[in-house]
């Protein structure tokens, strides 16, 4: 990915991020980012650092390994602790209810995956997924496909 | 039957919304004489013991909250930890959310229906309910009540359909909300609503304002 996103003298800027080795815990959904803390996670460890990150990206690729066709439970447990961005506040968007957001700026969502994922459901759920931030999916990629996902990333 | 019956929250059982939500469902599958034993996988330690449960016995029920449109990580993480078996066992679910609508929960859902064949066992079905956000906040009477309607399902599925019966597709509820009330909801939320939770953060011993937008505030 990294060479795909040097070469061809790409305009994007971009970060990557190599969780394997941090430490990350799942959410314990404790809900004190919404009642107690709010925007700040119980959770002291690695994981606060790269949602700072996420937050101000226009883009956030999910580059995962997949199990059961979806997305491996390190990723997932990546995904489950955004909730500081989001608030306890709910509305009613396009018939739904949703939580308010806590920021004006919200990142889009793709995934880039390897392995034998469910494309079907991955894209459903990454468009379920930027639903609930109010954000839009950039779409779902095996890693054989990797360099539409680049187009993606900068069209 | 003998239902092993799993918690899939992530969150410690004393405050787990699914642990009184299960609870209710265990006296109704005690009222049609089916006997049940539960575990909760926020416990790591147990992970061992829920294990050899799933490998003893062929009727597994996974009751879990939905985190973000599927699975909580934790969930899946317990699941990759399970051998394979045959379709002598059957697992069905118990999916529940906080968002109240039937249409929050159907991504989760369609997760939960393609896993048994990913585990080599049946499926049993998914048992599908909203508007469980409350349970938590609120005092053991009213807790009692919220969960009450689940006694019912626990009957149901004493009956040995899995949760495929009409009864179990109706216990969701609306699908949507009606525009009628999602006017309401909307209005409700953007004033009582508000108050409410702010007063619900203030039990908590939390007196700033539950949209700080804490990381422009803090300049860091």
């Amino acid at each position: 990915m990294e060479e795909l996103l040097r070469g061809g003298g790409n305009a994007a800027g971009f970060e990557l991020i190599d969780t394997t080795g941090m430490n990350i815990s799942h959410c314990v959904g404790c809900n004190c980012c919404w009642l107690k803390t709010p925007g700040v996670c119980a959770i002291q460890d690695d994981y606060e650092p790269i949602l700072r990150k996420m937050n101000r990206a226009d883009q956030v690729w999910l580059i995962s390994d997949t199990r059961f066709g979806f997305v491996s439970w390190q990723t997932k447990n990546i995904v489950d602790r955004i909730m500081p961005l989001v608030t306890m506040y709910l509305k009613v968007k396009d018939g739904q209810m949703r939580h308010v957001m806590r920021y004006d700026h919200q990142p889009d969502i793709g995934i880039i995956y390897t392995g034998d994922g469910d494309q079907a459901y991955l894209e459903r759920w990454c468009q379920r997924t930027a639903l609930n931030l109010g954000s839009r999916s950039l779409g779902v990629f095996s890693e054989r496909d990797k360099k539409e996902a680049v187009v993606c990333m900068l069209s | 039957m003998h239902v092993v019956i799993i918690n899939g929250s992530p969150r410690v059982q004393k405050y787990s919304n699914t642990e009184k939500i299960i609870a209710a469902f265990g006296k109704g599958l005690s009222e049609k004489g089916s006997t049940f034993e539960t575990y909760a996988i926020s416990n790591r330690k147990t992970w061992d013991i829920i294990r050899a449960a799933y490998i003893k016995n062929d009727e597994i029920l996974i009751a879990l909250p939905l985190y973000v449109e599927c699975v909580p990580g934790l969930l899946l993480e317990f699941l990759e930890t399970l051998p394979p078996k045959d379709e002598r066992t059957r697992i069905s679910f118990l999916l529940q959310s906080g968002f109240a609508e039937g249409c929050q929960l159907r991504c989760g859902e369609a997760f939960l229906e393609k896993l048994p064949e990913y585990l080599g066992v049946r499926y049993g079905g998914c048992l599908v309910k909203g508007d469980n956000f409350g349970i938590r906040i609120v005092d053991e009477k009213t807790q009692a009540q919220l969960t009450k309607p689940y006694q019912a399902m626990g009957r149901l599925f004493a009956e040995g359909e899995g949760f495929f019966r009409e009864e179990a597709k109706k216990f969701t509820g609306p699908e949507y909300f009606p525009l009628p009330a999602r006017l309401l909801i909307g209005l409700i939320h953007r004033t009582l609503g508000k108050k409410m939770f702010q007063k619900v953060a203030a039990s908590w011993g939390c007196n700033t304002p539950l949209d700080e937008k804490v990381w422009e505030t803090s300049n860091v």
